[in-house]
């Protein structure tokens, strides 16, 4: 038996590609700058080659890489369960998150490539490996045949992430986010260990496939449970989000993008494969899931509107966008636990739809903000402003990314919200009372997410890409470089065009959920070749690709007949300075700020972000007690805070507690030999003794 | 409530231009030289200079003079604004006048007011009166003003600028928005950015202040555009002017192609000015009365 | 006029400081004008404060060469913008001022106006490098509002400092709209004076008017006749009608009741036309003449009886109605507050004094012209508001009504008689009052030789447009338009 069976060649290629691009960056690193571009362009070629080996077992073929041989003659013991590791193998749903992920890994590679050769660049090794790491583990992951294949790519991807969180030495913060980031990683992997562990003890085999025949019972439910809670960790949903727009700034330029946009999706490819594998959990926590999307959703965007740095704008926005995701996955739930196959199918359509838009728009937005931060220089949405003129391709890139999270026609995010949104409305066909209720909260709350999503983007839109540039510029923030461009056109096209060939997308989604059920329930959404509808017949009609033909149709007409309308006119322009009601001119913001603009969402949402706003009188010169002219001479400062609530009210309260219990803990490392020796021999009675109480 | 409340009281706005009205054919306009036979203001003989000259009527009292001369002139015009010409005809410059009524009482066999609200000119030398200009430029001014607003007939923006004014001309100005008015009925709105505007209303002498806030205002406002200085003040300063402060009006400032002088000027004049400035004026009954000098 | 001006030369500045200090606190006084004149090359500081027992007058001498003078401001804050227009037209400066900034007229150059003084400059433009300007703290920007605003409004530019909605400061410039007019004056006869006073602040022309007037005949010792009295309290109160029927007209327009915008239009038109009709000129211009009144009412009293009583009986019902309009109040209500304190400390005037309980009124305190004679009402409130502020205009409207029939009733019964007394003004000083439809009105006017050498002419606006720094408690930028127009002041008088 060969190892290597169909297109499996070329998901070693792009193993071994990824590997070389570790080695390289190891090796050479900065030390000649001519190289710097190399590891990141391997990687590309690596993130192509995975990417057609995503298509071809969306497409049916095999793709296996089978190392079965290699381990069962390491364990010569005979365990049958070690002879069923059984290497990687991309089967439908793992060739789809294959094509989501690597589809966006590759321009980003590109632009990564950009971005290293440029003054921003890491200028020490070490960044590239990283990189090469987390996508290496994502591949892995993703064509895991067997538990511990999975949980070992997990542990590398925590790995990974550590290592690129904690990279840039000089960013504030570092070494608590990257520990953070590290923590909830291990957080996660644990929880994963033991929902798979408690699986394997009870069906008898290390694959994943044969996990599906454990018996139903509380077993079986506390292992979904505990996978749900592991890959929710993963992908930031409440309360475990804490870490995401920690770690996520913390990361240097465009590995944000790979943390943020192409590794997320390990996440929701596991709670796909959970649904696939296990079945819906419990009806009880389906229910809890749902609301926490909603409160995720929710929470994300309400610090998304209010935050002054971009990248935790782009990140807390990545929190919203894992509320919306997992609101799908819950349709989907719910349909599962009710028997309803066509809500599975509009709920994991809806969710699918909007991971591969937040795919596409997430590494777009990570992308071009590492372009448009000059080195070095703060990532204030302030000091940002107008960075289309000095960046044109990163401010496009930015502006297009922002469109798209923010649903507007005739972007990708347009087509995944309107999908989302009418999914959550099949609630009325739900039977049970409780469930309808969750839906139809959890259904406001998109709605009510998906208009402040609209606030957000346009600060970010208005102030930052467009917007008058500040006075004093620090430093020149350089374009993205030749080769980047492509990756941003690439991702700003994909991020245009998924709309316009949305028919396709959803045969494609269907061909993937094949192993969740099967893809005519899918491709039910497809009302004629170019209409699609919710699944269900005789609810609402969408044509994303008769909207790409038709707006911008319009526009053109309108063009058309304004430039035939004015004669000649329309051409001549006399320049003249902004209208500003005639002022003198004041020194200082005269303006909306960003700081400013978001200042009615920090009241709104008060009751989320729990508001604190403060006026200070600053130093009033020369007044004495009995003279009340401070109001005509004062100087004053406005602040306002937020306060993330998680963390306030769930994590503060336990930290000193943890803290102590932390300190309890170290006197193990007492540093004796004896000591650590006992500990083992403990340690080995103890796991003997759950061994054969299980049995 | 206030539905019913609005309907109390029927129909409430005035039909001019298209049909003649009362008020505004009693509008007083600006000072005016009576037609009539030749009226000398002042020849060798006259008795009019002097201490403690008394020009007409008991109760007219002036303060007391200077040691030195008072001409009559200054006697009669605080402004002056009135003249005389060689042969001694009383001439009014109406872009001074600012409605004092001193000459009208002290010499009212020479002056009296104008009625009616067409006294805006479209240049400054028409508000002469009697006018000396020539009338085949006045005309010429008046087809090139035409040919430049021939988009501007049906529905016209106004924005309004306050360089310096007393305040007086801004009520007048806001009162052509209500109900008695009714400018909207002409199609003419205003705008509270000069980018939408066609036509600029410029009250106030002048300010050194708004000199540059004016020039910006007109540089933000697209072709074609015109200029109405509203009031004496604008038109020549009024008895604002000579100030360390103010030029004298705002034709230094922007290019006026109508001038409309009064202190301030009353609505119908202003309403008249602008259909004058978009060139509706002309075919319309009762803006003309008998002892004004009609359309210029 | 029967209360009397008292006249005190002062030694020094700083005795000036205390005793004005004392006499604010002794008697119950406020200050009402702080102004200079040029004393050959020196500057002479006037203080003039109003207290129970009339308005004091205090001179004194600041000699040529001393260019800095103890300022008046920490003592007593009320000095704040007069000091600044003291040194914008003179050059000196007050040591201590908590903000010395151009005020009316931004210039660094050695020529200034110097009111008061021989001659003095052809033409001074603003500096653009004198400018106020104004830095913001941190977290706030600025969002400059003027000097050309929306709508038809007079030019003054606002610089509010915001975070995003609230308005934690306002900052104000004024200078686009100085027009020297008290330099204007100088040189004029008395007669052509009363003229430029009408035009000082258009919309309060004849309450300007009666104050210089009276100013004249003061000095002239000329007594006004009875019925030239009646019929300048008649035009005083159309014009006080008039001032607050625009200032409901602007608070309904802000608010978007289209009907009552109109129908109070409707009524200010038809208070204007009644006006136009006495007297010729809508706004009452050239009724008032040195020594009584140029002509008599155009209508028979009896008309004019029932004109106004139409007039007070259509606007009180639709001020009942609009005063029950609970979304226009709601708009009002706490919006733009005026605590009472700062107004009595800062001798706020007209109704805008009056609704933060600082009850004052010249035509009770300091009676002129006849209303000595007839009754006058005053109202207050103590809320501070912009709808006290309403509400007291609205009181207003019905006492002046109620005047107008009686000055009518008078001058009917008066019959025939003169209209005006000899008034020779040949030299002397006077200072006289009366209350615009804003507040105050004071004048102290110079002659020599028959033509004003100095005239003093301040306007309410300009002392109580100051306060707009301090009313914005807790309001966002929608509520601006309604503090603005509750306090219902002339950029023109307050810009000079």
């Amino acid at each position: 038996m060969t190892p290597v069976t169909g297109f499996g060649g070329v998901l070693t290629a792009g193993l071994i590609l990824l590997a070389l691009a570790a080695g390289a960056d190891l090796l050479a690193g900065a030390r000649w700058p001519a190289w710097c571009r190399l590891p990141y362009l391997l990687g590309a070629a690596g993130a192509v080659c995975l990417l057609v080996a995503g298509a071809a077992a969306v497409a049916g073929r095999e793709v296996a890489i089978k190392s079965g041989a290699v381990l069962g003659s390491v364990a010569a013991g005979g365990q049958h369960l070690f002879s069923a590791v059984s290497g990687l193998a991309a089967d439908r749903l793992s060739g789809l998150f294959l094509i989501i992920a690597f589809g966006a890994a590759t321009p980003v590679s590109l632009a990564f490539a950009s971005w290293a050769a440029g003054p921003a660049g890491p200028g020490r090794r070490g960044l590239g490996a990283s990189y090469a790491l987390a996508l290496g583990s994502v591949a892995v992951v993703l064509t895991a045949r067997d538990a511990f294949t999975l949980l070992f790519g997990w542990e590398s991807l925590t790995l990974a992430f550590w290592l690129l969180a904690g990279f840039d030495r000089n960013s504030p913060g570092r070494r608590l986010s990257a520990l953070i980031t590290l923590a909830f990683g291990r957080v996660s992997g644990a929880s994963l260990l033991a929902g798979l562990l408690l699986l394997v003890t009870r069906s008898g085999s290390l694959t994943l496939s044969g996990l599906a025949h454990v018996p139903a019972g509380p077993l079986r439910s506390t292992a979904c449970v505990l996978l749900l809670i592991g890959f929710a960790v993963k992908v930031g949903l409440v309360p475990f989000q804490v870490w995401l727009p920690r770690g996520y700034s913390a990361a240097p330029g465009p590995a944000r993008a790979i943390m943020a946009g192409v590794s997320v999706n390990v996440g929701f490819y596991g709670l796909w494969r959970t649904l696939a594998i296990l079945g819906p959990p419990p009806a009880a926590v389906i229910d809890i899931l749902l609301l926490l999307a909603s409160a995720t959703a929710l929470l994300g965007i309400a610090h998304a509107a209010v935050q002054g740095s971009l990248q935790r704008v782009i990140a807390y926005s990545s929190v919203e966008n894992t509320g919306l995701i997992v609101a799908g996955f819950g349709v989907a739930l719910v349909g599962a636990a009710t028997g309803r196959r066509a809500l599975v199918a509009v709920g994991l359509l809806a969710a699918t739809l909007q991971v591969i838009a937040h795919t596409v728009a997430k590494s777009l937005l990570f992308t071009a903000s590492s372009d448009v931060q000059p080195p070095g220089g703060s990532d204030d949405l302030d000091s940002l402003r107008g960075s289309v003129r000095r960046t044109p391709w990163a401010g496009t890139g930015l502006a297009i990314g922002s469109l798209t999270l923010a649903g507007l026609p005739p972007t990708a995010g347009f087509v995944s919200e309107w999908f989302l949104l009418e999914a959550l409305m099949q609630q009325f066909r739900v039977p049970g009372l409780a469930d309808r209720l969750v839906l139809a909260i959890t259904g406001a709350a998109v709605a009510l997410t998906a208009g402040f999503a609209g606030v957000t983007f346009v600060r970010v839109i208005g102030l930052v890409v467009l917007g008058r540039p500040p006075a004093d510029e620090h430093g020149a923030a350089t374009d993205t470089g030749r080769i980047g461009r492509i990756g941003i056109v690439l991702l700003g096209a994909a991020c245009l065009a998924l709309a316009a060939v949305t028919p396709l997308e959803i045969r494609l989604i269907g061909a993937g959920l094949a192993p969740v059920l099967p893809s005519p329930a899918v491709t039910a959404a497809l009302k004629s070749p170019w209409v699609v509808q919710p699944v269900f017949t005789g609810f609402s009609i969408l044509s994303p690709s008769w909207l790409w033909i038709v707006m911008p149709s319009l526009f053109a007409a309108v063009a058309i007949l304004t430039w035939l309308a004015s004669g000649s006119r329309l051409l001549r322009v006399r320049r003249v300075p902004a209208w500003r009601s005639a002022t003198a001119g004041v020194s200082g913001h005269d303006s909306y700020t960003a700081f400013g603009f978001a200042n009615p969402t920090r009241r709104v949402l008060g009751a989320i972000l729990h508001t604190r706003a403060a006026v200070t009188r600053l130093h009033v010169p020369n007044a004495d007690e009995g003279a009340d002219v401070a109001a005509a001479a004062a100087h004053v400062e406005y602040s306002s805070d937020v306060i993330e609530v998680t963390e306030q009210y769930l994590y503060r309260p336990f930290q000193r507690p943890f803290a102590l219990l932390v300190r309890q803990a170290q006197r193990l490392q007492c540093g004796r030999l004896d000591a650590y020796l006992a500990y083992m021999l403990i340690a080995l009675i103890a796991v003997l003794a759950v061994v054969t109480g299980l049995h | 409530m206030w539905v019913l409340r609005g309907l109390r009281n029927g129909v409430l706005t005035t039909r001019w231009p298209a049909r003649p009205d009362q008020y505004a054919a009693a509008t007083r306009g600006p000072a005016i030289v009576l037609a009539g036979p030749e009226v000398v203001l002042a020849g060798p003989e006259a008795v009019l200079a002097g201490p403690g000259a008394v020009l007409a009527g008991p109760g007219a009292v002036l303060a007391d003079q200077e040691p030195d001369q008072l001409s009559d002139l200054d006697a009669l015009c605080p402004v002056g604004a009135i003249s005389a010409d060689r042969a001694g005809r009383a001439r009014v410059d109406q872009a001074r006048c600012i409605q004092c009524g001193r000459c009208v009482q002290l010499r009212p066999d020479v002056f009296g007011w104008s009625a009616g609200p067409g006294s805006a000119a479209l240049t400054r030398a028409a508000l002469l009166v009697p006018p000396d200009e020539n009338p085949d430029s006045r005309a010429a001014v008046a087809a090139a003003l035409l040919a430049r607003t021939r988009a501007l007939r049906r529905s016209v923006h106004l924005r309004h600028v306050d360089a310096g004014s007393d305040g007086s001309e801004e009520w007048e100005i806001m009162a052509l928005l209500n109900p008695v008015y009714d400018i909207h009925r002409l199609g003419m709105f205003f705008t509270a950015s000069p980018r939408h505007a066609d036509v600029l209303l410029v009250t106030g002498a002048g300010a050194n202040g708004m000199a540059d806030s004016l020039r910006e205002t007109y540089e933000a406002m697209p072709d074609p555009k015109v200029v109405i200085a509203v009031g004496t003040d604008a038109v020549s300063g009024g008895i604002v002017s000579p100030s360390y402060a103010t030029s004298g009006g705002v034709g230094d400032i922007v290019p006026v192609d109508v001038w409309l002088p009064g202190s301030p000027p009353a609505p119908f004049a202003i309403l008249s000015a602008l259909l004058l400035a978009v060139g509706r004026l002309g075919a319309t009954p009762g803006s003309q009365t008998a002892t004004s000098t009609g359309t210029r | 006029m029967t209360a009397a001006t008292e006249y005190q030369l002062i030694a020094s500045v700083t005795d000036l400081r205390d005793r004005v200090r004392a006499h604010i606190e002794d008697s119950d006084a406020r200050l009402a004008d702080l102004f200079g004149t040029d004393r050959d090359g020196g500057v002479l500081i006037t203080a003039q404060l109003a207290g129970r027992d009339g308005m004091t007058t205090m001179d004194t001498l600041l000699p040529a060469g001393q260019s800095s003078y103890p300022a008046l401001t920490p003592l007593v804050g009320s000095a704040f913008w007069y000091e600044r227009e003291i040194h914008d037209m003179f050059g000196v400066i007050p040591e201590g001022h908590p903000r010395l900034e151009p005020l009316v007229l931004p210039a660094e150059g050695p020529d200034l106006p110097r009111p008061g003084g021989d001659g003095g400059p052809a033409r001074i433009e603003p500096d653009p490098q004198a400018l106020p300007r104004h830095t913001v703290g941190p977290g706030l920007f600025t969002i400059p509002h003027g000097p050309v605003r929306s709508g038809v409004t007079e030019s003054i530019e606002y610089l509010v400092e915001t975070p995003g909605e609230d308005i934690p400061h306002l900052n104000m410039r004024l200078f686009y709209k100085h027009r020297g007019i008290e330099k204007r004056f100088e040189y004029l006869r008395p007669a052509d004076g009363v003229l430029l006073a009408e035009r000082a602040e258009g919309v309060a022309s004849v309450a300007h008017a009666i104050a210089f007037c009276q100013a004249m005949e003061l000095i002239a010792g000329a007594e006004v006749p009875w019925r030239a009295a009646l019929i300048r309290t008649l035009h005083a109160e159309l014009e006080r009608v008039a001032c607050h029927l625009d200032v409901i007209v602007r608070l309904a327009d802000g608010a978007g009741l289209a009907v009552a915008t109109a129908r109070f239009g409707w009524h200010k038109e038809r208070l204007l036309r009644l006006t136009g009709q006495l007297s010729g000129s809508r706004f009452g211009r050239g009724v008032l003449a040195l020594g009584g009144v140029t002509a008599a009412p155009r209508l028979e009293p009896s008309q004019i009886l029932g004109a106004a009583g139409e007039l007070d009986r259509q606007i009180g019902a639709d001020v009942r109605l609009l005063m029950g309009t609970a979304s226009f109040l709601d708009r009002l209500r706490r919006t733009g507050p005026l605590p009472p304190g700062r107004a009595a400390q800062h001798g706020a005037l007209g109704p805008v004094g009056r609704a933060s309980g600082r009850v004052e009124d010249v035509r009770r305190s300091r009676p002129y012209a006849a209303y000595g004679s007839l009754g006058t009402t005053t109202s207050s409130r103590d809320d501070g508001d912009a709808l006290a502020r309403l509400e007291v205009r609205v009181d207003e409207i019905g006492s002046s009504f109620h005047l107008i029939r009686q000055a009518a009733d008078e001058l009917d019964e008066a019959g025939s008689g003169p209209l005006r007394t000899d008034c020779v003004v040949a030299d002397g000083r006077a200072t006289s009052w009366a209350e615009a439809p804003q507040g105050e009105v004071l004048y102290d006017v110079r002659i020599a030789s028959g033509r004003i050498t100095r005239c003093r002419s301040r306007s309410a606006s300009f002392h109580n447009l100051v306060l707009m720094h301090e009313v914005f408690a807790g309001d966002i930028l929608t509520d601006f338009p309604f503090i603005e127009a509750s306090f219902g002041l002339s950029v023109a008088g307050a810009a000079g």
